[in-house]
């Protein structure tokens, strides 16, 4: 009696266990069947795992407009070899774990044609590699930290024009093509300790160091320091003359609201990233104190990269705003889709396989410019130089592509 | 063999002959990777439910030891090659080993604290960890983390290595509480539960005892986490020591029933199932932060001893009034002796 | 030397606000036993209604405070009502602390779909002022919030000390059941108590807001260092937070300044467990139950 009752419960247990596992695997059957229609009819379905939501969500949203951006384009002039181009985006709230699952279950429930990158060094080697796995090709717009790199893996496309890390380079030039007298005699480093950020700054260092200009502070701090005016207030007693601030996005608007406060304006500030983002950076630290900052981007308004006209209007018509608000981490998404239109068109046809073997030689046209990659996917282009004047963000060096000339020493905050 | 001895073995028999036999029934990618997170859970729940369930200190630095496990895989493939595809999982015993050597200054300092503030020393010791691991840029390269080589196997079958390997440790710590239920170790533990100084004063040994209960669990803890990092294939140190591991577990085991030997595992298949669909389903929208806040929720003011312990309750309930009806000669419940021995009892019964 | 002194007035002007906020969840725990993790949410959320207030209708933060304290005055009494009262006794301690996280969850959840999941910041026209004092820099508003807080914990003083609730929590603090024998109606001071814990979240979310950028996940960070305080003084005491408030704030911002912001969490944590080890029941905590 009391036996049976015991085993009654067992079953219940185990009845419990085994009804989520048959519910997972009733999951598994249904969407099972539809591997084969991936074929030439259709839509073309893509599939990324973006971070709306947890750390890296502003930019993950970026990212997001430039994806759907682009759909939306290429469907209003028919698709990609006559197909629909239908955007699965998902969220992975900025976990490794959670973008794991999102590309398995995009490629192995979903059976999207292809795989767009996530956002963010940490994410991208993950997802990277579990679209290897599979074949599929890997165009991430972002995370482009050196440890991508290095893991080879010849389906992985960086589209932006440099390794992240050489994003800065352009500014070492800069400063090194001015004349001896207007270089500055001292530095200061204030670097975020991520895998993107501080490599940057690091990078710049090295050369500037070698160039004779000296080092006076360096320091670098934890992603979740909330207050940085210890960082800045020890910086500032060793007045440099430049600042270089290997930054992110809130530690760059909290580094300028520290000098600011601390009254010490540099005659050179240079700042990785946030600087660089024309939407969220004068809202954050004060239009009138962007005055002469410097930062790195492949896209910027007003470019004339292929595609750019169309891009800018379709994002104001789309998203609203100015040009001159458009954010360059959109520009790097259209851009992964502006390539797999290229290669369709080349080619005729849009796999996977065809798409990576094509990637690999020439050169392709997109609004960050001209890209081409060695075989562990890095590009081999530059940066562009771009400084605040006038709250505007312009490109003024190389001066190939340079729209004003600049500026320097860096004004007073405040203009 | 007692009929209660066999019944157990044949419930055990069950759950890891379907868990065994899974993988044969073709399933597709996606499934067996949220099997293997499932996996981690469940193993992991069930090892912290021998500290946080049995003797009543409720850790929440285990993903310390995650993390520890994690780093000392990632670590040794710095130096050594992979070229089978197993050599990780050949040194996890190792890995546990280390762990648990860790973990036994780290009890033994931790453990003089009682409830609250010992888990509050327990979480700030993770964040030590996590500190350590950005900082010491020469051993762990800090927030650049580490890479580990990609597992050679066929994409075709790609996960059941993980998967086997993952199924077999949760057999160990399944196996490491049902000894411990079943023993008299099992007994001790309930008696610091429920007063420790009281088991002491009758003659528990009581510091040895929970000394290496912590070490075992952290050891299996650690294991787990060699395993994700092999898996993941790169650690940060904000991944692998990350208060939100802790946070799963714990809530896993409470959901499922703490102290009980099934109860964490219900809880990880649970929560991690639902957790992984929630997010992929509806993460785009933040209704899946407030979807799970919510279940949560419920569930702690509804079931607030867990799933299994409330459903036993219920039952032994109905027995009882079926029992008084039939004028069943069994009683339902011995007399405790002690409050030690009631706590012990339960957990028998509820095991 | 410089730097250590620069850093030095930097946490002290900065702990006010964190004794305010840890004031609010040692009083919780004084009266109910409940280690709140949702005071960091509460601090979020009050920060972004503060937030919402100056962008609406220009109230500068510091007038909104009286606003948003009654606000989360009402919040706070709800969640006791709902979420934790039903708790039974026995098993409220150990409880509490999971309710209390899907609480904080609950409230990120909201605030992500409210506002979006991207850094929000108050900037008000005096946000960048500051003084320059013997060649030491002292911001404006962190002045402002410094002295702020330390008028709001004056105000609980007098709240706890002078008033009858007061009477009735103090007495609730040091024994629960002889204070239920002298006619306190314990239900009712457990909400009200969870009332003001919150409300003190709403006077340093304000400020919060004006001092950092935040985001909706931001409360994580606030969750340790919270816990840090509160355990560092003695869970209960309300001097002990004060007292562990300044040394967190100021061993973390000296370490910042003069060895490596990533160092400083490492101090405390390390002062943490080296106190408790020695002295598991806090600073200031009594060994029998707390007194505030």
């Amino acid at each position: 009696m009391t036996d049976l009752k015991q085993l009654r419960r067992s079953l219940a247990v185990l009845g419990g266990i085994g009804v989520v596992a048959v519910v997972v695997a009733g999951c598994a059957s249904s969407s099972g069947g539809g591997s084969s229609k991936s074929n030439s009819k259709g839509p073309l379905v893509i599939g990324a795992s973006v971070s709306l939501t947890g750390d890296f969500s502003d930019s993950g949203k970026a990212v997001k407009r430039g994806y759907d951006l682009w759909a939306s384009t290429v469907n209003a002039n028919g698709g990609v070899l006559g197909r629909k181009v239908q955007m699965k985006i998902v969220d992975d709230a900025s976990s490794t774990t959670q973008v794991v699952t999102n590309y398995q279950n995009l490629i192995n429930k979903d059976h999207v044609n292809l795989t767009f990158g996530p956002f963010s060094t940490l994410l991208t080697i993950p997802a990277s590699r579990v679209a290897k796995r599979y074949g599929y090709a890997f165009l991430a717009p972002a995370g482009g930290g050196p440890d991508v790199f290095k893991q080879n893996l010849d389906n992985f496309f960086f589209v932006q024009p440099a390794p992240t890390t050489q994003s800065g380079n352009v500014f070492a030039n800069w400063i090194l093509s001015l004349p001896a007298a207007d270089q500055p005699k001292t530095a200061a480093y204030a670097e975020l300790d991520d895998p993107f950020s501080a490599p940057i700054a690091e990078s710049l260092r090295a050369k500037f160091e070698a160039a004779g200009i000296r080092t006076v502070y360096k320091q670098v701090y934890p992603a979740e320091t909330q207050d940085l005016s210890p960082v800045m207030a020890a910086l500032v007693a060793k007045k440099p003359d430049m600042i270089i601030g290997g930054t992110q996005s809130n530690d760059a608007y909290a580094q300028v609201k520290s000098l600011v406060q601390l009254k010490y304006s540099p005659k050179f500030m240079y700042q990785s990233n946030g600087a660089n983002d024309p939407l969220n950076y004068p809202d954050k630290v004060g239009a009138k104190n962007t005055e002469g900052i410097m930062s790195a981007a492949d896209w910027f308004p007003g470019s004339t990269a292929v595609g750019s006209a169309a891009f800018t209007a379709a994002y104001i018509k789309a998203y609203g705003g100015t040009a001159q608000q458009v954010d360059d981490s959109s520009a790097e998404a259209y851009s992964v889709g502006q390539l797999i239109e290229a290669v369709a068109k080349k080619t005729g046809k849009i796999d996977n396989a065809t798409i990576i073997k094509s990637l690999h030689s020439g050169t392709w046209q997109t609004l960050l410019g001209s890209l081409s990659w060695s075989a562990n996917g890095s590009p081999s282009g530059e940066f562009n130089l771009v400084q605040w004047q006038k709250s505007a963000l312009v490109p003024v060096f190389p001066t190939t592509i340079a729209k004003a000339t600049p500026q320097h020493p860096k004004p007073n905050w405040g203009g | 063999m007692s009929k209660a001895l066999r019944l157990s073995a044949l419930r055990g028999a069950a759950f890891f002959g379907l868990l065994a036999a899974l993988p044969s029934f073709n399933l597709a990618h996606w499934v067996l990777n949220m099997l293997v997170f499932t996996l981690m859970y469940a193993a992991m729940s069930s090892a912290w439910n021998l500290v946080g369930g049995f003797t009543g200190y409720p850790s929440l630095g285990h993903a310390a030891f995650f993390g520890v496990g994690a780093y000392a895989v990632a670590l040794w493939f710095q130096h050594h090659a992979i070229h089978s595809g197993y050599e990780p999982f050949v040194i996890l015993p190792l890995v546990g080993v280390l762990a648990g050597l860790i973990g036994l200054p780290v009890a033994a300092v931790a453990m003089r604290t009682r409830a609250d503030v010992f888990a509050i020393v327990t979480i700030t010791l993770l964040f030590v960890a996590q500190t350590l691991a950005f900082n010491l840029h020469s051993i762990t390269h800090g927030a650049q983390g580490l890479s580990i080589d990609p597992a050679p196997f066929s994409p075709a079958t790609f996960e059941r290595p993980f998967y086997y390997v993952l199924v077999g440790l949760l057999a160990l710590a399944m196996g490491i509480t049902y000894l411990t239920i079943k023993s008299k170790v099992g007994l001790s533990l309930a008696s610091i539960r429920a007063d420790e100084d009281k088991a002491r004063g009758i003659g528990v040994r009581v510091s040895g005892l929970k000394l290496l209960t912590f070490c075992v669990s952290v050891g299996l803890t650690s294991m787990v986490g060699g395993v994700w990092a092999y898996y993941e294939g790169f650690v940060y140190p904000q991944f692998a020591f990350d208060p939100l591991i802790t946070i799963s577990i714990v809530l896993m085991t409470f959901l499922g029933g703490r102290g009980t030997l099934w109860g964490p595992i219900l809880g990880a298949f649970v929560l991690e199932l639902s957790q992984q669909n929630l997010a992929y389903r509806l993460g785009g929208s933040q209704f899946y932060l407030i979807a799970y806040a919510l279940v949560f929720l419920l569930i702690m003011l509804l079931l607030p001893r867990g799933i299994l312990p409330t459903i036993q309750d219920r039952l032994r309930y109905r027995r009882r009034r079926a029992g008084a009806a039939e004028g069943d000669d069994r009683p339902s419940a011995p007399a405790p002796r002690t409050a030690a021995a009631k706590v012990a009892v339960g957990g028998g019964e509820r095991a | 030397m410089h730097a250590f002194i620069q850093g030095l007035i930097l946490g002290l002007l900065t702990a006010g606000v964190y004794a305010l906020m840890a004031s609010g969840q040692t009083l919780i725990f004084g009266i109910m036993n409940v280690i709140n993790l949702a005071q960091g949410a509460m601090v979020i959320l009050s920060a972004y209604i503060s937030y919402q207030l100056f962008k609406s209708f220009g109230i500068d933060p510091f007038l909104a405070i009286p606003i948003v304290t009654v606000g989360m005055f009402v919040i706070g009494v709800a969640v006791q009502l709902l979420f934790l009262r039903p708790l039974k006794r026995e098993d409220r301690a150990e409880l509490s602390l999971l309710v209390t996280f899907a609480i904080a969850l609950l409230i990120e959840g909201i605030m992500s779909i409210t506002w979006k999941t991207n850094y929000r910041s108050i900037n008000t026209s005096y946000a960048n002022s500051s003084w320059t004092v013997f060649g030491y820099q002292i911001t404006l508003v962190r002045l402002w919030a410094c002295v702020l807080s330390l008028v709001a914990l004056g105000l609980l003083y007098v709240l706890l000390n002078k008033t009858r609730f007061g009477r009735a929590v103090r007495a609730t603090v040091q024994n629960p059941e002889s204070a239920r024998l002298l006619g306190v109606e314990s239900d009712r001071v457990a909400a009200l108590g969870f009332g003001l814990g919150s409300a003190t979240a709403a006077a340093a979310g304000s400020v919060y807001g004006l001092l950092y950028a935040f985001y909706p996940g931001s409360h994580y960070d606030l969750i340790s260092l919270l816990l840090s305080i509160v355990v560092l003084g003695g869970l209960g005491s309300i001097g002990g937070a004060m007292v562990g408030a300044v040394v967190v704030s100021t061993s973390s911002a000296i370490v910042a300044s003069t060895i490596s912001p990533a160092w400083s969490a490492m101090t405390f944590f390390v002062i943490l467990i080296v106190v408790l080890v020695v002295r598991p029941r806090g600073l200031f905590g009594s060994t029998a139950r707390g007194a505030i």
